[in-house]
């Protein structure tokens, strides 16, 4: 029975992440047939030397001076840009559709199991998000999934992108007026039009504000750092026409840095994506196709054209509660519409970490990162093979030797 | 008469001719005014199946072993020859499919799914008497879908939301009719150890029990009013209009195990209330039971009542992820089993806040009892890819690919004609770009009964799923037009 039971200790004691077979705790060394380095090395048998909490050693044959684990592959851990762990609606801030300054970090509930879910399967590092109810739902937070329960031990990048959404999403529920004069309850915007008016509004107010200080609003500093290419603006974009609408206003305001995220339709207009030199987060791949609540259509194939036009593109779980939905799964259902491994590791792994400037610390094995590994038992994302093992800067939160029976 | 469609009020007339006939027994059939005779149970005995030869470089029996560069030589729908290249003859008047490029193993066998019907439940909660054969739309996606992952053979069951429900059917996917899709008409009654919706677990129980003692009260008086009054079975039987034939004009014994009533013998089987002959064959130990268990509870229930009335060694159990914890008494039964979907169990310890996750199939390998997979949809988590995360889960390879062939195939009463790939066995063979496991290879052609019914070269909604291509024009409504043009 103790073969079938992988139990997993909350967080929350004051070693933060707890392991049963910690040894000394801060010095290892993975011994795998496969060492994935994500930076465009991949060793047929090599090693991982960690030593408190940063990977002190990468190449090809053994390594010394740490407890020894021995498995069949190692990858960098997985950052999943789409991650949704908080969606309950309190995290949405209801009294403006453009707010800018809010931090989702403020309202994560750091004890929810789903962090450690993602972590047990591998994913070491999120980006979390406001949920898109709003037009502009706020400064996202780049954070690792596991580690000492408080925002100061487990964020990796404070402020890493500006959230938006566009479609839908944001104008659901919203009312006209319908003669009953503007208050509260009347909300704006109720349609595709209006959510986009709301962007450019906010981008010309902070224009303005550029040229006469007196009309600085909340948030105009902010979108003053998206229009110089300091903060990233990040938008949920499923459907072709919402893509559009991103590379439109990424073009009318020379957005430096833009990605969109969700674009399950990102394969429709291949040359305005090129043309826009914006990077791309996918959804996960679905049985018919079709994802999303608009019934996006998501072709097989999405990843490996992104891969071909090189454009720069992420893979995510977006919190599938379904075990063999989440984001380790991602890359071999890309690698079924023809992704290489080596793009599909990279879409997982330092694609993601560029794409939100935090590829200093993590996304790649490489000496001085920080120690996130994850260990498999075959070749990665093949639905064969699982993860046995997890390590988060330097702790073994997911014990191989106690997995791989 | 029609047995196409059974009207709504379940007139006695046509199914008392239901019923007249077991599975293996001819169905007189009438479509469309047109009278095709003695459809037997198995659909290749309408179409004769077909000649076919099947090359492949590496060919997965699934039968002690495989096969380098060997050949398949298929005759009248049957497996004629296997072996290797050099050892078996090729006859020169037959098609060749395959090649060396192409990795060949027998069609994957779903024991027990709703997919494909048009409504998975029936309100009444104790109906044997109706038969899914009424529900299953042939032309649905959902047999397309499963055809282009390799799954050749299928379980139709009624839903899981019963207390007795309707009587299975084993199809293939292939077919434009019903008829066209039996391999056979009439298999396996689906019960539900868990409550449908709106019953408590104790009244479902009852409900359960009930029935069987219904059935025996119900035996037990018509044969009293046999021995005392005469006729009130045949009275019956006439107001109902129904005409025994020459089997159904014989009593005979009742058989079974667990329990009998003397002097059924006396009955005519014709005469016998169609809405309690199914639990009747149940009893006998003619049909197979297939029992739904949403808990590990229900396993309890789900066993008493297999064992108080004689069918347990007919009986697979149809389990939630949850009943891992039941697998002790499943394997003391030895019942095969057919598992959720989800194979990872997760359980939160309400005070330690720990996560359990149990790896199912695992708990039920390691006692020796014999499990099938189910898909979790009809494509992207089909058969294959079930067996696949199986494996990656721990489970031995062997046994991944045995829980989606040759255990299901036994589990439907097909051991000896689907599931792996033998001379004599159904020409059911999957042509696939690579080994059948791995998320990189695709089903490039299946062959059911000897005849190639899926080329992925022509699969035109495979190839909008994969490169997302806007459909040619003038062909725009292919999509909805609910028939397919890969199908035969």
């Amino acid at each position: 029975m103790k073969n079938m039971i992988l139990s997993l200790a909350l967080f929350g004691t004051a070693a933060g992440v707890v392991s049963a077979n910690d040894d000394d705790g801060t010095s290892w060394v993975v011994l795998a047939d496969q060492v994935y380095t994500a930076d465009g090395e991949v060793y047929e048998g090599g090693f991982v030397a960690v030593a408190d909490g940063k990977i002190t050693g990468v190449g090809p044959g053994g390594g010394s001076g740490g407890s020894e684990l021995d498995v069949f592959a190692v990858t960098p851990g997985l950052i999943d840009l789409g991650v949704r762990i908080t969606e309950d609606p309190d995290v949405l801030e209801q009294s403006t559709e453009t707010s800018i300054t809010m931090r989702v970090a403020h309202g994560l509930d750091l004890f929810d199991l789903a962090w450690d879910r993602e972590l047990r399967s591998g994913v070491t590092t999120v980006l979390a998000s406001a949920p898109d109810n709003n037009v502009i739902g706020g400064l996202s937070v780049a954070i690792k999934t596991g580690g000492e329960p408080t925002l100061e031990a487990r964020t990796v990048k404070a402020d890493a992108v500006l959230r938006g959404s566009f479609g839908t999403q944001p104008s659901q529920g919203n009312q006209q007026s319908r003669g009953v004069p503007q208050n509260f309850y009347v909300r704006r915007p109720t349609t595709r039009m209006g959510v986009e008016w709301e962007f450019r509004k906010a981008f010309y107010d902070t224009i303005a504000a550029g040229r006469f200080p007196e009309r600085a609003f909340e948030g105009s500093d902010v979108l003053k750092r998206v229009l110089d290419g300091d903060l990233p603006l990040s938008v949920q974009a499923w459907t072709t026409q919402d893509i559009r609408t991103a590379i439109y206003l990424k073009e009318e305001f020379k957005l430096p840095s833009m990605f969109v995220d969700a674009a399950a339709e990102a394969w429709k207009e291949p040359e305005l994506l090129v043309r826009s030199g914006m990077g791309v987060v996918l959804p996960p791949f679905s049985f018919d196709g079709r994802v999303g609540r608009e019934g996006a259509f998501f072709a097989w194939n999405t990843a490996k054209m992104l891969s071909d036009l090189e454009v720069p593109f992420a893979l995510s779980g977006h919190g599938a509660r379904n075990a063999s939905e989440r984001l380790a799964y991602q890359p071999g259902l890309a690698m079924r519409g023809g992704l290489s491994l080596e793009a599909a590791l990279e879409a997982v792994t330092i694609a993601p970490a560029r794409m939100i400037g935090i590829d200093d610390r993590v996304g790649s094995l490489e000496v001085g990162k920080d120690a996130d590994l994850v260990l498999w038992s075959g070749p990665p994302f093949q639905p064969t093979s699982r993860v046995i093992g997890v390590m988060l800067d330097g702790h073994l939160v997911l014990d191989p030797r106690e997995t791989n029976e | 008469m029609t047995l196409r469609r059974i009207p709504m009020q379940y007139s006695m007339q046509s199914t008392s001719q239901l019923f007249s006939r077991g599975a293996h027994q001819a169905l007189r059939v009438s479509l469309f005014g047109l009278a095709l005779a003695a459809v037997t149970s198995t659909a290749s005995a309408m179409s004769p199946g077909g000649d076919l030869v099947i090359e492949a470089g590496r060919i997965i029996t699934q039968a002690g072993g495989e096969i380098t560069d060997g050949v398949i030589v298929i005759r009248d729908g049957r497996i004629e020859a296997i072996g290797a290249a050099d050892e078996v003859e090729r006859p020169w008047d037959l098609n060749v499919v395959g090649g060396p490029e192409f990795t060949a193993y027998p069609g994957f066998v779903e024991a027990h799914t709703s997919g494909g019907m048009d409504r998975a439940n029936e309100s009444i909660d104790v109906a044997p008497f109706l038969n899914i054969r009424d529900s299953i739309d042939p032309v649905s996606f959902f047999f397309e879908d499963v055809l282009r992952n390799g799954i050749t053979t299928l379980g139709v069951h009624q839903g899981n939301n019963c207390v007795i429900g309707a009587r299975g059917m084993v199809v293939r996917p292939v077919g434009r009719t019903v008829e066209e899709l039996m391999v056979i008409g009439e298999f396996g009654l689906k019960l539900s150890a868990a409550p449908k919706s709106g019953s408590s677990r104790a009244t479902q129980a009852q409900a359960l029990r009930v029935a069987f003692d219904d059935l025996k009260s119900y035996l037990e008086d018509s044969v009293g009013e046999r021995r005392y009054d005469g006729d009130k079975a045949k009275r019956e039987a006439l107001y109902q209009g129904r005409e025994l034939d020459e089997e159904e004009s014989k009593g005979r014994a009742m058989g079974g195990t667990a329990w009998k009533v003397d002097g059924l013998e006396l009955i005519p089987r014709g005469e016998l209330d169609v809405k309690q002959r199914p639990l009747l064959e149940l009893v006998e130990g003619n049909y197979a039971a297939f029992i739904y268990c949403g808990a590990p509870m229900d396993v309890h229930l789900a066993l008493e009542i297999a064992r108080d009335n004689g069918f347990l060694h007919r009986t697979t159990l149809v389990l939630d992820n949850s009943c891992w914890k039941a697998a002790d008494i499943i394997a003391e039964a030895g019942v095969s089993v057919v598992l959720d979907s989800a194979m990872t169990h997760i359980e939160r310890d309400p005070y330690t806040g720990k996560e359990i996750e149990t790896v199912v199939p695992r708990v039920f390998a390691d006692r020796g009892v014999r499990f099938a997979l189910s898909s979790n949809n009809a494509s992207s988590q089909s058969l294959w890819y079930q067996a696949a995360l199986a494996n990656g889960l721990g489970i031995e390879r062997s046994a991944a690919l045995d829980a989606v062939t040759v255990i299901p195939a036994e589990i439907l009463g097909l051991g000896d004609r689907v599931g792996s790939l033998q001379v004599g066995f159904d020409g059911n063979v999957v042509l696939s770009s690579g080994d059948p496991l791995s998320t990189t290879s695709w089903v490039e052609a299946v062959v059911v009964e000897g005849e190639q019914v899926y080329d992925r070269k022509t699969d035109a909604r495979n190839q909008h799923l994969f490169e997302g291509q806007t459909p040619p024009v003038g062909k725009q409504s292919s999509m909805s037009q609910g028939s397919t043009g890969n199908r035969r």
